[in-house]
């Protein structure tokens, strides 16, 4: 039986175990170093998305409509943003427009705010108060619904504008929790088509006959599903009546 | 939203009920029961934490050094047996964890098409 | 050791330990949130706050598997015992980490709404009826809570105040969090995440703690016990070997450490009173048992910790019977002084000269 070097925390290490713990030591520090590149460098590209504080304050004048989600009709546009875009209007922070939107349905005003971009998904985030949305003088157009018929998708729903680029990544499981805390404060939920329909990768979802996202899809949210549901075109922004009873979760 | 309101209120009073047992506990309950306690107060902020979180242990305890009624030798016995029951579980718990959520996690569907299923009545 | 409470008694082996450990989780961090970012060729960059929170959160995970691997590989090989010593410095930094990243999810994914964060947290999501997309933060909250009960009575007066088993079981919430956080990576990020690098280590780190745990409950399942009723064989007078102990299981699961001293026999409970450490384990420095955990000291015929410390831990009689030793199950009351048992001097087993130390 041969003695072993003892360790007692009080005193000094014993010769024969310091090699061990110093090797000990450096593998920690270089394991944990090596853990985290390895780690960090693992992230996934948290897609295009963005906030477009370079393109500057953004003022238009449109037809407000509530489809139910506010969007508008540009009937006046700038130099980015041109007459015939629709477009979704959110508040700042996980808040809807609607409160503002609803008395100027189917009224011109004038919207100015933030864009937030994702390949052609547009979202404003309007200012607050009247400086953000107020009623402008004119007629307003009329704006045709033209139905689309019955489409079954397969994609997932996401908050519009976490998606838009107001979070990177604004999608998927682990962001689900904030993707139904900014639906429930209102902003508009998008679905994302597994493949572009009639030409469009996003569309909005709601509710059947001009009803909000029910609260029996929340569950669903950030999970692959397909599901059934009339499509609409309004303006040139594609709306999906999804069907809440033909939800299923995707193969 | 109620149950969430009701759990953050929990635990919001449990937090400060565990305020007041700290204050008594460490002025002066800790000095009637740990000898090495007297005369140490630097480090008594250090507990305060703890009997926020554990005061029902904290209060069950004192009355156990108060009272004398805990029978000296337990403190001696190790809880060796428990530990192989704990090990177990948690092994087995984490295997299944992992393999269910691995199991229920779905790939992107790129290869699934829209599919029009009727004609919009204005085409 | 406690004369009086300190906040942490230093001694140059903890400011070596926690420079290493702090070292090792700021090179984590730094090499996670500077150099990635770098390495990662994407259009746009994760959110600061996004990339902060899984920085935090991979790093609690890591520093929680080291922390977890190093008990059982302790009582695997004696030479990780060093690494033991002071853990809880190690445990409590986790727990600001932890703690660190809950904060950037909760001030990012939980923020700018209209109700309170913490609320937002719990209700935000409620679909608790499904596998995928079940509210896995709940793992999160869970296994943080955990980690700051056990960091919050890390201080030796915990252990006295509670009593080493106690204090034990209540840190075996160790293990619930540690399952709580393998849920809340499996129904979180594990969902999402394309890249498998994460993934694969991930599982590895928790293969390791498992393996390590289940191989050190195996080595010790096999721990021969006595039979009960009085007087207890313990082995043959020659098999004691001077400065060291042979550990005895008692039928009640007590185990008793019977040291050999100077060529006397004196028994006391293998428990330290401080954290219930394996004394037998230890051994005799300056003629005083000393525990292999932390170093704590004991007197082998009265069970008393040297003055000024106070600690005591139980004692046991012994006897000769020919030539086997013999310990009697029934403790006496710690700190009761029981004279050693002298043995014949030709039945020791010194410690031949030349072997190596």
């Amino acid at each position: 039986m041969s003695e072993r070097p003892f360790f007692v925390g009080y005193l000094p290490a014993p010769g024969p175990l310091r090699t061990f713990l110093l090797s000990m030591c450096v593998l920690l520090i270089a394991g944990l170093a090596g853990a985290g590149f390895l780690m960090g460098a693992a992230q996934d590209d948290p897609g295009p998305g963005a906030f477009r504080f370079d393109y500057g304050r953004q003022t238009v004048t449109g037809v407000v409509e509530m489809t139910p989600y506010p969007v508008i009709h540009v009937v006046k546009g700038n130099d980015r943003i041109k007459p015939g875009d629709s477009f979704m209007m959110t508040a700042g922070g996980k808040s809807g427009v609607d409160g503002r939107a609803m008395p100027l349905n189917g009224q011109l005003a004038q919207v100015s705010g933030i864009v937030l971009e994702r390949g052609d998904l547009y979202m404003m985030q309007v200012r607050g108060g009247r400086n953000g949305l107020q009623a402008a003088e004119g007629d307003a157009p009329e704006i045709m619904a033209e139905p689309q018929g019955r489409w079954q998708l397969t994609g997932e729903i996401c908050d519009g504008k976490c998606l838009a680029g107001a979070m990177r990544p604004g999608r998927g499981l682990a962001h689900k929790a904030c993707a139904n805390l900014c639906l429930l404060g209102d902003v508009p939920p998008i679905f994302v088509s597994s493949q572009p329909v009639l030409g469009e990768e996003f569309l909005l979802v709601t509710g059947p006959d001009g009803t909000r996202l029910p609260r029996e899809a929340y569950d669903f949210v950030a999970q692959y599903i397909t599901a059934e549901g009339e499509l609409t075109r309004r303006g040139d922004l594609l709306v999906w009546e999804i069907d809440i009873d033909t939800i299923e979760l995707s193969e | 939203m109620d149950v969430a309101q009701a759990l953050v209120m929990g635990m919001q009073t449990w937090g400060i009920i565990g305020a007041l047992v700290a204050l008594v506990f460490i002025s002066i309950g800790i000095d009637r029961i740990d000898e090495d306690a007297r005369g140490a107060y630097i480090f008594r902020p250090l507990l305060i934490p703890g009997v926020l979180l554990i005061w029902p242990i904290v209060l069950w305890r004192w009355w156990q050094i108060e009272t004398e009624c805990a029978a000296w030798a337990d403190r001696y016995r190790p809880v060796r047996k428990s530990y192989g029951l704990a090990v177990i579980a948690m092994s087995i718990g984490i295997v299944v964890i992992v393999i269910t959520g691995l199991s229920v996690r779905q790939t992107w569907p790129d290869d699934v098409a829209p599919v029009q299923l009727s004609e919009g009545t204005s085409q | 050791m406690s004369v009086k409470y300190t906040p942490v008694q230093w001694n140059p082996n903890k400011w070596i330990y926690d420079g290493v450990m702090l070292a090792a989780v700021a090179a984590f961090l730094w090499v996670f949130l500077y150099v990635t970012p770098d390495a990662l060729d994407h259009e746009r960059a994760v959110d600061p706050q996004i990339h902060n929170a899984r920085a935090f959160g991979a790093c609690a995970f890591m520093m929680l598997t080291v922390i977890l691997c190093i008990g059982p590989a302790a009582r695997l090989d004696k030479r990780f015992l060093p690494l033991l010593y002071n853990r809880r410095h190690f445990g409590v930094m986790t727990t600001f980490v932890a703690i660190t990243h809950s904060g950037y999810i909760l001030n990012w994914y939980f923020n700018f709404s209209s109700s309170d964060k913490y609320v937002g947290l719990l209700y935000a999501n409620s679909s608790f009826g499904q596998l995928a997309g079940f509210p896995f933060e709940i793992f999160g909250i869970f296994a943080l809570i955990c980690l700051m009960i056990l960091a919050a009575t890390s201080h030796d007066f915990w252990l006295k105040f509670l009593t080493p088993p106690v204090w034990k079981r209540l840190h075996y919430l160790i293990y619930a969090a540690y399952f709580s956080v393998a849920a809340h990576i499996s129904f979180g990020i594990l969902q999402d995440q394309q890249n498998h690098v994460f993934t694969v280590m991930f599982m590895a780190g928790a293969a390791a703690v498992i393996l390590l745990h289940l191989a050190a409950w195996w080595s010790e399942r096999n721990d021969p016990v006595s039979k009960d009723g009085a007087w207890v064989k313990v082995g043959p007078a020659s098999s004691f070997r001077e400065g060291f102990a042979k550990i005895k299981r008692l039928a009640n699961g007590d185990r008793v450490a019977i040291f050999l001293m100077e060529g006397q026999l004196s028994a006391i409970a293998n428990a330290c009173a401080h954290q219930n450490g394996p004394l037998g384990e230890g051994k005799i420095i300056d003629c005083l048992v000393t525990c292999p955990w932390h170093g704590f000291q004991y007197d082998v015929r009265s069970g008393r910790s040297p003055a000024p410390f106070t600690e005591m831990v139980p004692t046991y009689r012994l006897r000769l019977v020919g030539d086997m030793v013999e310990v009697h199950p029934d403790a006496n009351p710690p700190g009761t002084y029981v004279d050693p048992l002298p043995l014949p001097p030709v039945a020791t087993a010194p410690i031949p000269k030349g072997e190596p130390a």
